[in-house]
């Protein structure tokens, strides 16, 4: 029992990261109907700049957090103009495979940036785990926790109550209608690409400095899991990709803890393949391009 | 106030126009007939800047619009309310509203209070998700949601279609009342009989070409509608 | 010929089989990222057919592509209905699933002495049919690009069959396709099948050319990288998603220039390619205007 609750806390934990990576694919595929695969390369960039950031100046948490936003956010828009923006009203391969070839080459850029396997990163936070009785909970994650909280917020706020929201959300439901209301597309889908540039470059921060480590697998990593738990909530959904992430956390924590590590990965893409081929009502049929 | 030329709209090798001329006046109603395929609802897409045209030329109030990206085109005063209705399924009506006052930034209180006064069955559902109101609801939310952008010429891709007889009457009815109140209209219609008796001026359009141009009366009804629906005998 | 160059146009002609299958599912109307996976099965099961069972080479490439063209479909037909993404997030799911399957497979027999075969993570070692007996670099690469050449041909000349002309109906308007009387699912699945038995093919021949395979081997980015070749080289012509690796393996692996910064070189080219030519280099437009020109 003390297993399961320990294992669910770690779950949610993870799954808050997993959240707000699905949170940025959702937002950029709601309104463009395409998936980015330069997201994960994004972050990875953006963290690889904080850190370089750190190795030359040994800049305090808040600059580097800055830093790495601003970082990924420019990666994100430079992707944008070149890779969707021409794409728009055409082919949907076309986009998908250049944001793959640009993926390539932010990869390369950070490892050029920062060529060793490894880097140390600045702790998010110094002290121990909290301990609640059995049940210990990283504060790091805690933090993590509570920044996907503030960003589903703060989102929820953006989307119902400001006009550029409106904008969005029209956009999201019919691009056509939009464009003939006087809503200029392109220039909602560039924000849009810029909010969730910010999200993740927030993100890869948050896990960088939770695991006081960077690694070139970053990219990958954040591509991968923002995909399965942006598919697993129900492609398209904004509080779908919150609950997906949330879930693929769960999932994965269970799993690893009664099947081992292996496991772990192959049950989260087999319940995702299992959703797909059942299709149910709730995974969201909207035409996926 | 609206004058197309030579206006040539392309989907790669198919040309579904070939060269419209047409103008629409100030203050009235003009009406554009035609058989399904002839090319008219590309015609509403163009003017309304969905698609680009190859060639040709769209002036309106004295500037050139054809380049131009659709939300430019509403910034100038047209609005469409196009085939198919096109209502943000998933945003209540009230948010639809807001929607198509988008470019209006704030204060607009009065154009929403103005289309509630107008169709009175949106007011009731003004909370209600539009994807759930019935075909001509959302006929009359499309309407009003074009109208919140104070559009100086308001286009109309087939508003009837799919449309019980008395909702059609209905729309008919506020078109007629969008034209008191200073509105020039370009409409789109199958319905012929209906969309002759309020415009004042009508197009006929086959295969790309405007082939007729006149006012009710110059033909008679019934051929009118025969051309509208099946083209004219020389194929 | 130098070693060097030898061994480049060896693994064009391998990738070539990969891209290839990605081709099809692409004109099929469908993007799949998971390729890879099928390019993995085919190598273990030549590996199994030749170093465990001694069977051999060509029976080893036709149980490749059986297995290849089984498991292409078992994975293909619960996600047939699926379309877009959604399907392409299919195939990535189950090709790292079989990819997590290749990393728990333990199965080693001894011959001659030795102990062989796949064990997990550790790879597959000892695939040596070819170099026991005595096959020269050039011979392989004229079995490989003469295997190659076989499937290129068959499959232009398949599409100009009307089934092929079914197969790019399906992929750009299947609910036409329907309408003309195509079964759609059938077709859908046969092509599914065909790229995998494909794939498995050029894994077969990969596996015997590198002597030794791991998982690692088919993971998610020869699988992108796959499906970018054969948009890049072009949708108009089966020749295209061989230009599409000889671009990327012969120009820049070749020429050695864009040491260090390749990936920024050919990312950016290729981005700026897709915004010129959405369908790749030889696309149907270029194909049907170079065929009118005689």
């Amino acid at each position: 029992m003390i297993d399961f609750v320990q294992n669910t806390l770690d779950g949610v934990t993870a799954g808050a990261s997993y959240a707000l990576l699905a949170v940025g694919f959702t937002l950029i595929f709601g309104v463009l109907r395409r998936a980015n695969l330069s997201y994960g390369p994004a972050i990875m960039l953006g963290a690889y700049t904080a850190t370089w950031v750190f190795l030359q100046t040994g800049a305090g948490l808040i600059v580097l957090l800055v830093v790495a936003v601003l970082a990924t956010v420019l990666a994100g828009s430079y992707v944008e103009r070149l890779c969707f923006a021409p794409h728009r009203k055409g082919a949907a391969a076309a986009a998908m495979v250049a944001s793959f070839a640009i993926w390539m080459q932010l990869e390369e850029l950070a490892t050029l940036l920062l060529p060793r396997h490894l880097y140390a990163f600045p702790a998010l936070y110094e002290g121990g785990p909290l301990i609640f009785g059995p049940f210990f909970l990283r504060v790091e994650s805690l933090l993590i926790l509570l920044a996907a909280i503030a960003v589903c917020f703060v989102g929820w706020k953006v989307l119902y109550a400001t006009r550029f929201g409106i904008a969005v959300r029209a956009v999201i439901d019919d691009p056509r209608a939009a464009e003939l209301s006087g809503i200029d597309v392109g220039a909602v889908s560039l924000r849009v690409f810029a909010v969730s540039s910010a999200i993740g470059g927030l993100t890869g921060f948050l896990i960088v400095s939770s695991h006081e480590q960077v690694t070139p697998m970053l990219g990958m990593w954040s591509t991968l899991k923002g995909m399965l738990a942006m598919m697993l909530g129900g492609l398209g959904s904004l509080p779908g990709a919150i609950a997906g992430g949330l879930a693929l956390g769960l999932i994965e924590a269970h799993s690893q803890w009664y099947l081992g590590p292996q496991f772990r990965d192959f049950i989260a893409y087999l319940l995702l393949f299992a959703l797909l081929a059942a299709r149910p009502p709730w995974m969201n049929t909207r035409s996926a391009y | 106030m609206l004058s197309v030329r030579e206006l040539v709209t392309a989907y790669g090798k198919i040309e579904a126009l070939r060269g419209v001329s047409l103008e629409v006046t100030q203050g009235s109603i003009t009406c554009l007939l035609g058989p399904n395929g002839a090319g008219k609802t590309t015609l509403m897409m163009t003017i309304a800047g969905i698609l680009k045209p190859r060639s040709g030329s769209i002036r309106f109030s004295e500037n050139e619009i054809a380049a131009l990206p659709a939300h430019a085109i509403v910034a100038r005063g047209i609005a469409l309310v196009p085939e198919n209705r096109l209502v943000f399924p998933s945003m209540t009506v009230l948010e639809n509203l807001h929607a198509g006052a988008y470019q209006r930034k704030n204060g607009f209180d009065d154009d929403i209070e103005r289309a509630f006064t107008r169709f009175p069955r949106l007011k009731e559902r003004a909370a209600q998700l539009a994807g759930t109101l019935s075909g001509g609801e959302q006929q009359m939310l499309a309407v009003a949601r074009a109208l919140m952008s104070r559009p100086k010429l308001l286009l109309m891709d087939e508003p009837s279609l799919g449309l019980a007889p008395l909702v059609v009457e209905e729309i008919f009815t506020i078109i007629a009342e969008l034209h008191r109140d200073g509105v020039t209209i370009f409409l789109v219609e199958q319905n012929a009989h209906m969309a002759l008796k309020v415009a004042h001026r009508f197009y006929l359009m086959e295969q790309g070409r405007v082939t007729f141009s006149g006012d009710p009366g110059s033909l008679a009804e019934d051929e009118v509608i025969r051309r509208a629906y099946l083209g004219s005998s020389k194929s | 010929m130098d070693e060097y160059a030898l061994g480049v146009l060896t693994n064009i002609g391998l990738l070539s089989f990969v891209a290839t299958s990605a081709y099809l599912l692409l004109i099929a109307g469908e993007l799949s990222f998971g390729q890879q996976a099928f390019f993995g099965v085919g190598a273990y099961a030549a590996g199994i057919a030749t170093a465990m069972l001694g069977l051999p080479l060509f029976l080893g490439l036709l149980i490749a592509m059986v297995c290849g063209a089984a498991v292409a479909a078992l994975v293909g037909l619960p996600a047939l209905r699926l379309r877009g993404l959604y399907f392409a997030m299919a195939t990535l799911a189950a090709a790292e699933m079989l990819r997590i399957l290749f990393e728990l497979f333990h199965w080693q027999v001894e011959v001659g002495g030795e102990i062989v075969g796949p064990d997990g993570t550790q790879g597959f070692r000892g695939i040596r049919w070819v170099f026991e007996r005595g096959v020269e670099p050039l011979d392989f690469l004229a079995l490989v690009w003469g295997m190659l050449a076989v499937v290129v041909v068959a499959i232009h000349l398949l599409e100009r069959t009307r089934l092929g002309i079914a197969i790019r109906a399906l992929g750009e308007d299947p609910e036409l396709a329907g309408t003309l009387g195509v079964d759609v699912l059938r077709l859908k699945l046969a092509v599914v099948a065909a790229a995998g038995a494909l794939a498995a093919l050029g894994g077969a021949l990969f596996a015997h050319h590198n002597t030794y395979i791991e998982p690692r081997n088919f993971d998610i980015m020869l699988g992108v990288h796959t499906l970018a070749y054969a948009l890049i080289g072009g949708l108009g012509t089966v020749v295209g998603p061989l230009l599409g690796v000889a671009l990327d393996l012969g120009l820049l692996e070749g020429t050695r220039i864009f040491q260090g910064y390749r990936m920024i070189v050919f990312g950016g080219l290729v981005a700026l390619l897709l915004i010129w030519r959405p369908r790749g280099l030889l696309d149907e437009r270029v194909v049907h205007w170079l065929r009118t020109r005689r």
